[in-house]
């Protein structure tokens, strides 16, 4: 036990001796000693001998709070020789820091000034890292957590070796020195105009958002993806996309090393607020929506009247369209089918919805890309062309060839691509709502679509006939229930309060207290109750599928219900015939706009 | 004593005896040669005056003990020392803590070490202290009379958790912040009063400024505080109830004569008790009847001591080796995949991935209300003072299982959960 005792205490004096000289045999303060030896050695008088010998290692540290949150550089403790011109051909850490005159570097009586001068600048702003730390391994960066190691110097441990050896190169700099210098033109920043232009040039505007210069919705926001994450991470997030995230929907675009840089470099430089913007100029940048700045950069494609079709196909397939859409083999998974485009959508409609999506689908997510609008007639050219296969005779290979991918293969409405259409696709397994339609009805959302929505109209794939067999097969398969006869309801046969501004007035007080709860204030079909409820309340906004219906539906859905979803029977609940009246004018009060493609002019 | 002659006070002599005589004054008695001396080294000193003047040989052998109640106390005081000198620098605000973290790794003096060991000295007071309670519970020495002094450890078990917990927020960065948020939701699903506490301990719907000042405070004053009176009462506590638990075998066979038995009435006069006749115990021993027991000093000071080199060798050799983790500073809209609670709140989370209610709360009530009832429920004289005895098979094995379960369920979690809480494997 005593002898124990004593090995343990020797122990821990041993230990108590390794932490102290730990402690006290600090690299930096080695870094120091060598820099005054060799200062004194350069020295030329003696008085700058005795100062240098006079000094003794301590912590240097620049404290910056001109950029953003305050900075505290510690970074001259090891390079104190930074500022040194003499020191320009030794070794680092104790060297010089290059002058360059791309960096705005200037001679005045044969010295190097410094443009961007370190007591002002510090280090980090420009070159990433930690400014506190005080040994290599930790003010670098290379610690595997630490968000910002020096750009371009330092890669990390757990980084994937197939191109963390592309992460270095001073050009990643530039990333930084766009924080001040935001303009496009600026020489100093080529990568970082260059990566711009490819974020127009692939695409990446139409799915990604960036304040100031685009709207995507479909990808996340990437206004301060260069602050969320490193090199590493942005490169392999370009490179290939599933790598790093398994349900990724981004396609791989297989560009270039030298494109993935610059877009890497590029999207670095985005983090959010710049050093050199004030709130108002960030403020005109999101009113303008960067117009300017993509038509600067995005280079259209002359299109040849002649090869129209031709060249459409291949705009088609460079724009990646199949990133989301399915065109035959190709399939990005998350929009419509095109591969029968021509027969279900016509050249109007389709030109239409290039230019502004929204304008034909009020709630398509598909963003509004920022072709040429000869590019959008070439690619509406070739996907007219587009008549699919010979439809199926039978009810079941008709599902699965058409229905499937939006009302899914339990026909429940959750097709592979549902969750991003808005409103859902039907859930036809809801008995109540198939059997409360009379099937010529039905037969006419097949074959002649439902407006505003995502259901085409089938009708010059599919005949009467067809749709009627799909439709049996839908009955037997999913809704299950034999149809009922079904009762008619005692509704008027037009509305009988006459359209006038007053009639729209009661309606819209109606509307408030006894829609609004689902339906929303503005009947956007987004109110507080909306959440619950499925199928979504109808967007009464949506002027297309409005207007595509006539009052004696309007007053049948509102004084009857709508079975199998949550819309009750509204005569129950005390609203007369002149009620609903006043509630149908309000309602196409709000959906008075021009029907037909606002560019409609264009195509002819 | 009989008076010594007192020398003729010359003020050169006192001099030269000040050393001699502030020893002295401090520590009044000799290095002991007999064993009264032992027995005044005991209890004339402050520090040892908690202990007993003689110790049972039981309470010596280290396989009994293994010295895991020592072993906590020692980290604890570890911690209390490590844990002052880290205040020196932290400040609770979230603008500043994660910059004092990087100071302290990276400039402050011996800032790395004070660190590491405060890190790693917790996670091993977690571990140590679950031990201990394992070892009470395995040789049954929570009967009688030591029920309520079972309670006092399992609250301290409790509060070594909570202020394990409390101090895992406070580098504000990416580890800390997440394993908060996804403990803080573990508190949330109890029934009833969990939003509110919830609430109330982030002081706020999400782990901010607020949370850290409350953690802080938790944990720096509220929690040692409340630890340190605690740990008082349980060390009290074994005092009184008679030392440390032993088998019944481990004490000779005295025989005593029957005390006859006198008939108290009211009316007879009243008896007067001595000091001795107030304290509770199996007796009080006088003269020399034979035990078992040694004298303290040197037997149980110096295995003491040891337990407290090793302790802190341990801890010093860990916090050389391995530097206490800091990740990414704090960012709230990116959670890391999967966020994990701290490592002995993993079963838990586990457990909650299948049930919320059940693994978060369920279970673990369940678990420590049947802790903390275990000395009463559980009320046969039988199996004291031995691992494993026959006679308590039943509590045993139902302990253990719960052991076993949990331990299954941490290293589940720690080991075998991924991105989005879905089974790898770690290799």
């Amino acid at each position: 036990m005593r002898l124990a005792l004593a090995i343990g205490t020797f122990f821990i004096l041993v230990i108590h001796g390794i932490v102290f000289y730990n402690q006290f045999g600090h690299p930096w303060e080695r870094n120091q000693n060598t820099y005054f030896d060799q200062a004194k050695v350069l020295a030329k008088t003696d008085t700058e001998k005795a100062a240098l010998a006079a000094r003794r290692p301590r912590i240097e540290q620049i404290v910056v709070s001109n950029f953003g949150e305050t900075r505290v550089d510690r970074c001259t403790t090891c390079h104190i020789a930074a500022d040194d011109p003499r020191f320009s051909s030794h070794a680092e850490p104790v060297k010089t820091h290059p002058y360059s005159a791309t960096l705005g570097d200037y001679q005045k009586d044969g010295k190097w000034e410094r443009r961007h001068k370190f007591a002002e600048f510090g280090c980090t702003v420009c070159h990433d890292g930690q400014g506190r730390g005080l040994d290599a391994e930790y003010s670098h960066g290379r610690d595997e957590y630490w968000p910002d190691p020096l750009l371009g110097f330092t890669t990390q441990e757990n980084w994937r070796k197939d191109f963390a050896p592309k992460l270095k190169g001073k050009e990643y700099m530039e990333a930084n020195c766009a924080q001040c210098h935001t303009d496009t033109a600026f020489a100093g920043t080529a990568l970082v105009t260059r990566g711009r232009a490819l974020f127009f040039a692939t695409n990446c505007y139409g799915c990604h958002r960036i304040e100031g210069l685009s709207d995507g919705t479909i990808g996340p926001d990437l206004s301060d993806v260069g602050r969320k994450w490193k090199l590493d991470y942005l490169w392999g997030r370009i490179a290939d996309p599933k790598s790093i995230l398994a349900t990724s929907i981004m396609p791989k675009f297989n560009l270039k090393d030298e494109d993935i840089k610059a877009l890497v470099v590029f999207l670095k430089s985005r983090k959010g607020r710049n050093f050199a913007e004030t709130e108002i100029q960030r403020f005109k940048v999101k009113l303008t929506g960067g117009a300017e700045l993509v038509q600067a950069t995005i280079k259209p494609v002359q299109i040849n009247p002649k090869e129209m079709v031709k060249q459409g196909e291949k705009l088609v397939l460079d724009r990646a369209c199949t990133a989301c859409h399915k065109l035959g083999e190709r399939d990005g998974g998350i929009a419509p089918d095109l591969s029968q485009e021509g027969l279900i959508k016509d050249s109007e409609w389709i030109y239409d919805h290039f230019k502004n999506p929204k304008s034909t689908m009020p709630d398509s997510i598909m963003p509004a890309f920022r072709f040429t609008d000869d590019e959008f007639k070439a690619m509406t050219a070739y996907l007219v062309t587009l008549k699919g296969v010979t439809a199926p005779p039978a009810g079941e290979a008709i599902y699965k060839n058409y229905c499937l991918r939006c009302h899914g293969e339990k026909g429940d409405g959750h097709g592979p691509i549902a969750e991003h259409l808005d409103p859902y696709p039907r859930d036809l397994t809801k008995a109540g709502f198939m059997n409360s339609k009379p099937e010529a009805r039905l037969v006419n959302s097949v074959r002649n679509g439902v407006a505003g929505t995502s259901m085409p109209a089938w009708g010059k794939l599919l005949n009467e006939e067809q749709a009627k067999a799909v439709l049996s097969y839908v009955q037997s398969s999913f809704t299950k229930e034999p149809r009922r006869e079904v009762k008619p309801h005692a509704i008027p046969e037009k509305n009988p309060v006459a359209t006038s501004k007053e009639s729209a007035n009661r309606g819209e007080a109606l509307f408030v207290n006894r829609c609004a709860g689902c339906h929303g204030k503005k009947g956007d079909g987004k109110g507080p109750n909306s959440l619950d409820i499925l199928p979504k309340p109808r967007n009464l906004r949506n002027s297309f599928f409005v207007n595509s219906v006539d009052d004696k539906r309007l007053f049948d859905s509102i004084e009857y219900g709508v079975q199998g979803t949550a819309m009750p029977s509204w005569i129950d609940y005390g609203l007369t015939h002149n009620d609903v009246g006043d509630l149908v004018n309000f309602i196409r009060s709000i959906n008075q706009k021009p029907k037909g493609g606002q560019h409609a002019a264009a195509i002819q | 004593m009989s008076p010594v002659t007192p020398p003729k006070p010359s003020p050169f002599a006192a001099l030269l005896e000040l050393p001699g005589n502030v020893w002295k004054s401090i520590f009044r008695n000799p290095l002991p040669s007999n064993d009264l001396e032992r027995s005044a080294t005991s209890f004339t000193n402050f520090f040892l005056h908690i202990h007993p003047v003689k110790v049972h040989k039981n309470s010596l052998r280290p396989a009994y003990t293994f010295g895991l109640g020592l072993i906590s106390f020692f980290l604890f005081v570890i911690l209390i020392v490590t844990g002052i000198l880290l205040m020196f620098y932290y400040v609770p605000s979230t603008t500043q803590a994660y910059d004092q973290m990087l100071d302290l790794r990276g400039t402050v003096a011996f800032g790395t070490l004070l660190r590491n060991m405060h890190r790693w000295s917790a996670h091993a007071m977690v571990a140590v202290v679950f031990l201990h309670l394992c070892r009470v519970f395995l040789t049954g020495s929570y009967k009688k009379p030591r029920e309520f002094n079972w309670v006092v450890g399992v609250i301290l078990f409790l509060l070594t958790l909570f202020m394990s917990f409390t101090g895992y927020l406070l580098p504000w960065d990416q580890l800390a912040f997440w394993a908060i948020t996804v403990g803080t939701a573990i508190a949330g699903y109890a029934p009833i009063v969990g939003k509110d506490m919830q609430f109330l301990l982030m002081g706020g719907t999400s782990v901010g400024q607020e949370a850290l000042l409350r953690f802080y405070v938790l944990h720096v004053a509220v929690l040692p505080s409340v630890l340190v009176l605690a740990i008082a009462i349980h060390f009290w506590r074994i005092r009184k109830d008679g030392g440390l638990s032993r088998s019944e075998d481990a004490d000779p066979v005295i025989s005593l004569e029957a005390i006859p038995t006198v008939k108290a009435s009211v009316l007879e006069p009243k008896k007067t008790y001595g000091l001795q006749g107030l304290v509770r115990g199996p007796l009080t021993k006088v003269g020399q009847i034979p035990d078992n027991t040694v004298f303290s000093w040197p037997n149980l000071f110096l295995a003491e001591l040891f337990t407290f080199v090793v302790t802190l060798s341990a801890i010093l050799i860990v916090s050389l080796l391995f530097n206490a983790p800091l990740e990414e500073p704090v960012n709230a809209l990116h959670p890391p995949n999967p966020a994990k609670a701290p490592w002995y709140f993993l079963g838990l989370q586990e457990m909650v991935s299948y049930s919320a209610f059940w693994g978060g709360i369920g279970v673990p009530t369940i678990f420590v209300l049947l802790l903390l009832g275990t000395p009463y429920l559980d009320r046969g004289p039988k199996g004291v003072g031995k691992w494993f005895s026959r006679d308590r098979l039943l509590a045993n094995t139902i302990f253990i299982t719960f052991v076993v379960a949990n331990i299954i369920f941490v290293i589940i979690g720690t080991f075998f959960r991924g991105a989005n809480w879905s089974f790898v494997t770690p290799w």
